[in-house]
C-alpha cells in the first residue's frame, strides 16, 4: 500500500548558525504530526535543546520563525508567523506573532521554520530564495529603519516581490521592546523578539520563493475553504475589522470603549466621549487620513488602513498601522490628538518599537514626572505633561535610540522602577517583568487572560472579552463577572494555540466569536491539506499540549510559578475612578479562587501552578516530565 | 468575456493569486498564477497585472480569481463566452 499523501508543509526547517557561518535543514515532518507548525513547533524546539541556564542575551539563545502549517493555501485568514526565543524581560516564553506575505513567501521559499542560533560579529541579514540561504553582510543597512531597509534590499538584490522583516533601530541598540518588523505594517511585538535578533547582529531576513504548496487532497481542502470562507464572509464582525475596528466598533459613542481604556498609565478605566471623538471621530480623528485599505496575504478581511497626513506640521507621515492600537497606544498617554497618534504609531513600526512597551513605559515616566518623581532636568530638559504630542514623540524617540531618559527605560518598565525607586513600583504596570499596556478592572475575563499569559501581560493568547465576540460557544459569561472566566479563558488559550500552530489571524476566529470559524473547520483545513486525520477534539489536545509547553518552559527557565499570574499591583490596590465602572478592581480573593480553577482545569498544581507528572503524560509530554522533575519543579 | 482590473480597489491580499494558480497546478504557487498582485505598501500601491497564460477559467461558473476576490478589484465583463 502506498503511503497516505501528505501536503501543507514546505517540509523543511532551516537551521543558521551566526556564529560559525553553518547552514543546514532538517525534515519538518518529523515534528508535524505531534506539533503541526507554527507557535506549537517553535516552543517543542526551544524546550527540548535550550538548556535552561542559557541567558536571553547569549549566543546559544535561539530565535525560531515558524510558519503556520496552513500559511501559503487558500484557508482564510491563515498567513501568520510566530517568532519564538527566551524573552528579554523574563527568561521565559518569549513569543510574538505577525500577519502579513512573510510567511507565505518563506513557504514557496522552501522553508516552514527558521532556527537561529549564534551571534554574528558585523551586522549580517539572511538572504533565503528558492531552497538556498546565504548570510550577507548587512553593514550598510545597519541603523536603517524597518521601511528604509525593505527599500535597500529590493534594491540590492533586484526583485520588489522579496518579502522582508527587519529589525530597526530599537533593535540594534538593545531596547528591550523591540520588535520584528514586515509589511504591511505588521510587528511582532511582544518579548523583545527584535532585541535578541539585534543582539545576534541580524538585521533582516529577506526571501523570495517561486515553489509551491501542494495538498494532501485538494478536492476536500477546496470544499473545506469555500466553506470556511463562507462564513468568514457572513460573520458580522468581518466587516467591523475591516474598517479597522475604529469605524466598526470603536466610533466616540460606542459601549466598547468602556471596556477598552488604561488611560493614564492606568490610573483609570475611563476615557471623556470629547477626547475619543477627537482621536477617532469619523470627520475629524484618525480615520480621515484613510487612503485606502490593505490586506494581510490570503485574508478575506482585510482590516488595515493605509492612511497619509497631506498637510501641517506631519506632513508625510504615512504607512499602514492597526487604528485600534493606535487607540490603545494613546489612551495609555492620554493623548487626544489623532495627527500624532498616527505619527507616534506609523514611527514604532519605523523605529521598530513595540507599542506596548514603549507606550507603558513612556506612560510610567509621564507618571513619574507628574508626582515629582522626575525631574525636567531628568528628563533631558523635556516636561512630560499627559498628552502632549511633542513630548511623547520626542520621548519615543530617545527611547528607540536609548539617548538620555530614553535609555534609563530601555529595559522595561520593572527595571526602571527598580532603578528609580521612590516608590514607582507601585505604578509600573508589568506582568512577569514584561511591560503591559492593557487594561485589567473592568473586563474580568481580559483581565485575567492577560495576567496568565505565559509571554507577560499580552491578550494574544487567553483573554476574552465579550461573549459574542471571544471565547467558546455554549459557555456563559459576562466581562463585569468573574464566573466561568476561567473556563472562557482554558477555551481560549487552547483556540489560540491552534491559530498560532496553523498561522490564522484571530480576527477570522476566535475573536469573532461563534460567527467566523471554529476549531471544528481548523481541523478540517488542516487534516485534508496536511494528510494528517485530526478531528475537533484531537486537535484541541495539541492546542492543550502547546499551552503545556510554553508553561513548562517558563516553569524550567524563569522559575513562574503562582505568584507571576496575578495583575500589577495598581490594578488590585486603585478601584477605576470614572465612569460606568467607576470602583472596579481586581479582587484579590476572586482571583486566588479563579486561578484555582484554571490551574484545576489545565491539571496544573494550584499552590505552585507548576504542570503536574499525569497531566504532562496525558498530553504526551512524558520526556518534559522528566525533565521538570530532575528540576525540583513538577508536581 | 475579459477581466477587468480595477488597482484602486484592490488591497492586495493575493487570493486571485492563489486561487488562479491552483486552477492552472492544482497547488498553491503565485508564481505561477496569471495574475499578479504587485506591491509597496510603504507607498500605498498596488498594481493588478494579468499576463498571456489567462484561460479564463473555461471549466469554471466563472474565472477563479473573480471567485475569490474579495473587494471587486476583479470583475468579467461581458458574455459567457471565452475569448
Amino acid at each position: 500500500m502506498s503511503a497516505p499523501k501528505r501536503g501543507g508543509l514546505a517540509g523543511k526547517i532551516l537551521r543558521v548558525d551566526l556564529g560559525s557561518g553553518k547552514i543546514s535543514t532538517e525534515d519538518t515532518w518529523k515534528y508535524a504530526r505531534n506539533y503541526l507548525g507554527g507557535r506549537t513547533l517553535n516552543s517543542h524546539i526551544l524546550l527540548k535543546e535550550m538548556d535552561p541556564e542559557t541567558k536571553f542575551s547569549d549566543p546559544e539563545n535561539m530565535l525560531i520563525f515558524g510558519v503556520g502549517c496552513l500559511v501559503g493555501t487558500l484557508a482564510p485568514g491563515a498567513c501568520r508567523v510566530s517568532i519564538d526565543t527566551k524573552s528579554p524581560f523574563s527568561n521565559g516564553k518569549g513569543s510574538a506573532n505577525f500577519g502579513g506575505h512573510f510567511g507565505p513567501e518563506l513557504k514557496y521559499a522552501g522553508f516552514d521554520h527558521i532556527v537561529i542560533t549564534g551571534k554574528s560579529k558585523e551586522p549580517v541579514y539572511l538572504w533565503i530564495h528558492d531552497g538556498e540561504a546565504e548570510i550577507r553582510n548587512a553593514t550598510s543597512l545597519w541603523g536603517k529603519t524597518t521601511g528604509d531597509t525593505e527599500t535597500l534590499l529590493w534594491q540590492e538584490l533586484g526583485d520588489e516581490r522579496i518579502q522582508v522583516s527587519s529589525i530597526g533601530p530599537a533593535g540594534e541598540r538593545g531596547v528591550r521592546g523591540s520588535v520584528v518588523f514586515s509589511n504591511p505594517g505588521k510587528a511582532a511585538g511582544g518579548s523583545g523578539v527584535g532585541f535578541v535578533m539585534g543582539s545576534k547582529k541580524l538585521k533582516a531576513v529577506a526571501v523570495r520563493g517561486h515553489g509551491s504548496v501542494r495538498l494532501a487532497d485538494p478536492r476536500r481542502f477546496m470544499a473545506a475553504v469555500n466553506q470556511a470562507l463562507a462564513k468568514v464572509q457572513a460573520s458580522p464582525y468581518s466587516e467591523g475589522w475591516r474598517k479597522g475596528i475604529i469605524e466598526g466598533k470603536f466610533l466616540p459613542q460606542s459601549p466598547a470603549w468602556n471596556f477598552f481604556a488604561s488611560p493614564r498609565n492606568g490610573q483609570d478605566e475611563y476615557w471623556p466621549l470629547e477626547k475619543r471623538a477627537r482621536l477617532v471621530g469619523l470627520e475629524s480623528g484618525v480615520p480621515r487620513y484613510k487612503k485606502r485599505m490593505m490586506a494581510c496575504f490570503g485574508c478575506p478581511v482585510g482590516c488595515l488602513p493605509y492612511s497619509e497626513i497631506g498637510e501641517g506640521k506631519y506632513q508625510g507621515t504615512k504607512g499602514v498601522g492597526y487604528w485600534i492600537n493606535s487607540a490603545t497606544y494613546s489612551t495609555k498617554l492620554d493623548l487626544d490628538d489623532p495627527e500624532v497618534s498616527l505619527r507616534y504609531h506609523l514611527m514604532l513600526n519605523e523605529l521598530g518599537l513595540d507599542g506596548d512597551m514603549c507606550s507603558t513605559s513612556l506612560a510610567w515616566a509621564f507618571e513619574c514626572f507628574e508626582k515629582g518623581l522626575l525631574s525636567k532636568k531628568d528628563c533631558d530638559g523635556l516636561e512630560l505633561f499627559w498628552g502632549d504630542g511633542e513630548a511623547i514623540l520626542a520621548m519615543q524617540k530617545k527611547l528607540a535610540y536609548r539617548e538620555g531618559i530614553g535609555d534609563f527605560l530601555a529595559d522595561g518598565v520593572k527595571e526602571s522602577a527598580r532603578k528609580l525607586g521612590k516608590g514607582s513600583d507601585s505604578f509600573a504596570t508589568h506582568i512577569k517583568g514584561q511591560d503591559s499596556v492593557d487594561p485589567y478592572r473592568a473586563d474580568k475575563g481580559w483581565g485575567f487572560g492577560v495576567s496568565i499569559s505565559p509571554v507577560g501581560g499580552r491578550h494574544l493568547r487567553g483573554a476574552v472579552s465579550v461573549p459574542e465576540v471571544t471565547g467558546p460557544k455554549g459557555l456563559a459569561w459576562a466581562p463585569t463577572s468573574y464566573e466561568n472566566i476561567p473556563e472562557a479563558v482554558f477555551w481560549q488559550s487552547q483556540a489560540k494555540e491552534i491559530e498560532d500552530m496553523a498561522g490564522f489571524c484571530i480576527f477570522v476566529g476566535t475573536w469573532s466569536g461563534a460567527h467566523a470559524l471554529e476549531v471544528s473547520d481548523y481541523a478540517e483545513l488542516i487534516s485534508s491539506a496536511l494528510g494528517i486525520d485530526l478531528t475537533e477534539e484531537k486537535l484541541m489536545k495539541i492546542g492543550r499540549r502547546g499551552v503545556n509547553l510554553e508553561k513548562a518552559f517558563n516553569t524550567l527557565h524563569a522559575g513562574f510559578d503562582r505568584k507571576d499570574d496575578y495583575p500589577p499591583r495598581r490594578y488590585m490596590e486603585e478601584p477605576v475612578r470614572s465612569g460606568p465602572h467607576a470602583g472596579a478592581r481586581c479582587d484579590r480573593e476572586k482571583w486566588d479562587e479563579m486561578l484555582d480553577r484554571f490551574y484545576e482545569l489545565n491539571k496544573w498544581d494550584r499552590e505552585t501552578g507548576w504542570p503536574t507528572e499525569k497531566g504532562l503524560k496525558e498530553l504526551g509530554l512524558g520526556g518534559i516530565a522528566k525533565k521538570l522533575k530532575k528540576a525540583g519543579r513538577l508536581k | 468575456m475579459r477581466l477587468v482590473l480595477n488597482s484602486e480597489a484592490c488591497n492586495a491580499c493575493r487570493m486571485c493569486e492563489l486561487a488562479c494558480s491552483f486552477h492552472h497546478q492544482r497547488v498553491f504557487a503565485p508564481h505561477g498564477a496569471s495574475v499578479k498582485v504587485s506591491s509597496d505598501f510603504k507607498e500605498g500601491k498596488i498594481q493588478l497585472a494579468i499576463d498571456s497564460t489567462c484561460d479564463l477559467c473555461p471549466k469554471e461558473p466563472q474565472p477563479l480569481c473573480v471567485q475569490y476576490c474579495m473587494t471587486g478589484a476583479l470583475k468579467k465583463e461581458g458574455s459567457n463566452e471565452r475569448a
